[in-house]
């Protein structure tokens, strides 16, 4: 805000000494400083919660970049002599004021700008959301053995992992395929997780989406079933026990809370042995029952994860696949500390498996080593084109703007003629009509662009309201965790992208109104004002 | 006369004309090009349900089925209006694949392949089977096995290729698939309680690429006996899950999924005091659109959106209209005062300026719709050529099963979009043409209006 008096002063000095009227220039230049500063405290401090520092500091550069912009304006516009003169400020604000058709190429700008921000938000947070669940539910790097192949003595690898300076913690998962049976005529296809849960609560925010146990603290945590301690417990997805509603797309909860306790068999099986067998046939495939009790259900809200997953005790998992061994996993989650590099973490993950696995394991060096990120990289990639291409094309319809405001423009040149005949016999040169036109369009850019901005604002942020009573008004779900993964649309704006989309409408809209300036300008007294 | 000759005048005579032929151009160029894709994607989709589910399918909602299907197909058998029938078993199973050590979950369709075949495009979907669908289900290396057909996408050996073709060998690979499933009775409990599973090795036969990403990432194709076998379904009353029915030629879907409806409800009042007839109130009558409504509508709903989409841009062009119009209605308020002055009435000169928006409208909508028709006609090439060039394609192949980009140019869809251009344009032109109609001549003529 200091610098922006301090800039406001200096300019208004300048103007002082370029034109007559610097002086009410140079306090118009400090107002719109002012302005700009308040109007910019007010959004950082109005911000919603959900938006991130990355957006602040987006924010904050688009306000630097605003003033700057402004400051390179007004002072290029002084410096040449002939840009701005208080009447032509005051002309513009008056056609601005008396010309109800300007209000048009205001609103084409805002619909543009509007439409570019919220398709642009809407895709970008989808892109993120789908990056962050991934790297959420999963830990940053994620290892995996070759399929077949198990790690025994894990507990001595995450230890190790633990001790560098780059990762904050891991867990051991041992995943297999599986046909969950819940009730009578439910049977489910399932990917059952053996985990290890005090870990696991470290590693992701698994605590946060278990419906019956978020609320005890995460030590206490477990799966123990309170009517038989004995009996083996299971955390199940919230979609493999039931479905969401055609409608709503809400689980009926109900439903899911008395299943607590319920009994349920999960078929999958394993390799009998690893190798061909010495006679030279190949290993069986053995298939294991397991017979447990329902301690939770997960919502993570990631329809993916809620619609495919059962968790048993790694320990118990691990007995029945691989009753000979001792407990096995088969992937390791591992979650970094904060602001750590991932290529380096990943250098470091991958020193510390050869020198834990390279006299355990004689297929150490097959494993897989990657991170969440890479994992969704080609999808992220296509979803990251198909928002390119769509904003090109919403854009490519924007050109409009560039015509409409032309005509509208050409319109006001072509009916204030006279008016500009007059201002010229009165001595304002052909640059000074021009330049009050092209000033006028970029006022009706900022106008509408601002606009813009706010209405992409409200739809970004009232995204999923607006969804909801479009399903409770006309029966239609128009967002289902089954076709777009998540439950919730995501409603955070994506500031970065505004800046981009503001200036394109500010310039489109000066540019529109080139070319009618450019008339204006040869506009000639003598001939408009003659009495004929 | 009068009233096409100066609206046409207006149309070549005024320049600032072009502008808005330019901006309808534009809007139609880009709505007929995103419409084409998006409804021939949507046209395509539903076409591969169509030739996934047949005409009509009578449908258990429960994994237990229903029974009696035999009888019931005799009857359907006997309508004229009815070309053929084939019974579905399903259930969900386990499928381990010994070479690979992989496992993955299934969902297991039971069929007889030249009956489905016959009434569903199955026979097309086979790569090595194509022409002798009832040899689907026997392994050309080992013909006395008993055969499966995977999903095209089922196993993850990388076969498809950066064109959304796959790589096939010249005959069937020999795999051995353990599949196995939850074998449940009548109640829907599990038939053999000291044998929890059912489990049964099968024979990779050929691949069924049916060009839905969930049927061929997920479906198991084998024998119906061995289905209903390993799901259960086998005694003590055969039962199946969906029966699948297809109409003879010139048949109207709608009626006749009718028609099946009724003979389907005589069907149970008759038979559901029978043992196992309680399973009839799971079963659903209904068309392949119905059937397959859940993953048709969300596309569905994805165009709409988009079209809206478009309909708020469209505004802008509405916008433009206004203000050529007002724009050249401010310049002609002589030429309208003369008018009115000779009698010309208020209609008529509206009419003028209607039709001055309808020649801007039609303009802009022909050359729109060259434009883009060319455009479409070249998108495939020009996305060969982009791919060849900067590795560049709108839809990677790897990740959407998608072929070529659809570019045929539906009439129904170009006359819905030349309409709504039209109807905008005239939108655009309604208030300053009203506007032009109400001037009254002896103000437009007085002397210092000239």
């Amino acid at each position: 805000m200091v610098i922006a008096i301090i800039l406001g002063v200096c300019f208004g000095i300048v103007a002082h000494k370029a034109e007559r009227s610097g002086v009410i220039w140079a306090f118009l230049t400090f107002l719109i400083y002012i302005a700009t500063g308040i109007l910019f405290y007010f959004v950082s401090n109005f911000l919603p919660s959900s938006i991130s520092i990355d957006n602040v500091i987006v924010v904050a550069v688009i306000e630097v970049f605003i003033r700057v912009a402004l400051s390179i304006f007004i002072a290029a516009g002084f410096l040449r002599g002939y840009f701005i003169t208080i009447l032509e400020a005051l002309l513009c604000f008056r056609y601005l004021q008396h010309r109800r058709i300007v209000l048009l190429s205001m609103a084409a700008v805002a619909l543009s700008c509007a439409l570019l921000i919220a398709t642009d938000s809407l895709f970008t947070g989808f892109i993120n959301a789908v990056e962050s669940s991934v790297s959420r539910h999963l830990g940053d790097i994620i290892l995996e053995a070759p399929s077949g192949r198990t790690l025994t003595e894990y507990d001595t690898f995450i230890d190790s992992l633990c001790q560098t300076d780059t990762v904050k913690s891991a867990t051991a998962v041992l995943s297999s395929q599986g046909l969950l049976l819940s009730a009578p005529g439910k049977v489910k296809t399932a990917r059952i997780w053996g985990i290890e849960l005090p870990r696991r609560l470290a590693v992701t925010p698994l605590h946060e989406a278990l419906l019956f146990q978020k609320d005890k603290p995460a030590e206490q945590v477990g799966f123990a079933i309170s009517d038989s301690p004995d009996a083996i417990g299971g955390i199940v997805g919230i979609g493999v026990l039931a479905q969401p509603d055609e409608i709503t797309d809400a689980y009926d909860m109900d439903a899911v809370k008395g299943m607590l306790g319920q009994r349920m068999a999960l078929t999958t099986g394993s390799m009998v042995q690893d190798r061909t067998n010495t006679d030279g046939s190949q290993p069986q495939f053995s298939r294991k029952v397991i017979k447990f009790n329902l301690a939770d259900v997960a919502k993570t809200g990631v329809y993916e994860f809620d619609q495919s997953f059962v968790m048993l005790p790694i320990a118990e998992l691990s007995k029945t696949l691989y009753p000979d061994k001792e407990p096995a996993a088969n992937l390791i989650h591992i979650r970094l500390t904060a602001g750590a590099d991932e290529e380096k973490a990943m250098a470091v993950v991958r020193g510390v498996w050869r020198s834990f696995a390279e006299d355990r394991f004689d297929w150490y060096g097959f494993v897989s080593i990657t991170s969440a990120k890479q994992l969704n990289a080609q999808l992220i990639a296509e979803y990251r084109k198909q928002m390119t291409v769509l904003l090109f094309i919403f854009g490519l319809v924007s050109v409009g703007i560039i015509l409409l405001v032309f005509c509208i423009f050409y319109l006001i040149v072509m009916t204030r003629r006279k008016d500009i005949g007059v201002l010229k016999s009165c001595g304002v040169s052909s640059g000074s009509v021009a330049g009050l036109f092209v000033l006028f369009g970029t006022v009706v850019g900022v106008v509408g662009a601002a606009a813009g901005v706010g209405l992409g604002w409200l739809i970004i942020d009232n995204i999923n309201a607006i969804e909801q009573a479009i399903a409770s008004v006309f029966g239609i779900k128009l967002w289902k965790a089954s076709t777009y993964m998540f439950t919730q649309i995501p409603n955070t704006m994506h500031w970065g992208s505004v800046l981009w989309i503001t200036a394109a409408g500010i310039i489109a809209a000066a540019v529109g109104s080139l070319i009618p300036a450019v008339a204006a300008a040869r506009v000639k007294p003598v001939e408009t004002l003659q009495y004929e | 006369m009068i009233k096409w000759l100066l609206a046409w005048r207006y149309f070549f005579k005024r320049p600032i004309s072009i502008l808005a032929v330019v901006a309808v151009a534009l809007c139609v160029f880009i709505v007929l090009v995103v419409m084409t894709v998006m409804n021939g994607l949507l046209r395509d989709f539903k076409q591969k349900n169509h030739n996934y589910a047949g005409d009509c399918i009578i449908a258990s909602d429960s994994l237990v089925g229903f029974g009696y299907y035999e009888d019931f197909t005799s009857i359907l058998e006997e309508q004229p209006y009815i070309e053929a029938v084939s019974p579905m078993a399903k259930g969900v199973g386990l499928v381990h694949l010994k070479q690979y050590k992989w496992d993955s979950g299934i969902e297991i369709h039971g069929i007889d392949p030249l009956l489905h075949s016959r009434v569903t495009s199955f026979a097309d979907t086979l790569h090595y089977q194509k022409q002798t669908p009832e040899d689907a289900f026997r392994p050309q290396y080992a013909p006395q096995s008993d055969g499966c057909i995977t999903g095209i996408e089922l196993i993850p050996l990388g076969r498809r290729k950066t064109d959304g073709t796959y790589l096939y060998h010249d005959k069937p690979m020999r795999m051995e698939l353990v599949i196995s499933a939850f074998p449940l009775n009548i109640k829907g409990g599990l038939l053999r309680s000291l044998d929890l599973v059912s489990t049964k090795s099968f024979y990779y036969s050929d691949d069924s690429h049916s060009g839905l990403v969930k049927v061929d990432g997920a479906v198991v194709y084998i024998p119906l006996e061995q289905a209903q076998i390993l799901c259960g379904m086998d005694s003590p009353i055969k039962r199946i899950s969906s029966l699948h029915i297809r109409f003879a030629d010139g048949e109207s879907v709608q009626s006749s999924v009718a028609k099946v409806r009724r003979l389907w409800d005589e069907f149970v009042a008759q038979n559901i005091n029978k043992p196992g007839g309680s399973l009839f109130s799971n079963v659903r009558v209904q068309s392949w659109q119905q059937n397959r409504r859940s993953v048709i509508a969300p596309m569905e709903k994805e165009q709409i959106m988009m079209t809206m989409l478009f309909l708020m841009l469209g505004v802008i062009t509405v916008f433009i209209v206004f203000v050529v119009l007002y724009m050249i209605i401010s310049h002609k308020s002589k030429d309208i005062g003369i008018l009115k002055s000779m009698g010309v009435s208020m209609s008529s000169i509206l009419g003028i300026f209607l039709l001055f928006s309808i020649f801007i409208a039609s303009t802009g909508s022909l050359v729109g719709s060259v434009l883009g028709w060319i455009f479409l006609y070249k998108i495939n090439d020009l996305e060969d050529w982009l791919y060849k060039n900067h590795n560049w394609q709108l839809w990677d192949r790897t990740v959407y099963a998608i072929g070529d980009i659809p570019n045929q140019v539906a009439p129904e869809v170009l006359a819905i979009i030349v309409g709504s251009a039209v109807f905008a344009c005239m939108i655009g032109a309604l208030v300053p043409g009203l506007q032009a109609a109400r001037k009254k001549p002896v103000q437009s003529l007085q002397v210092n209006q000239l």
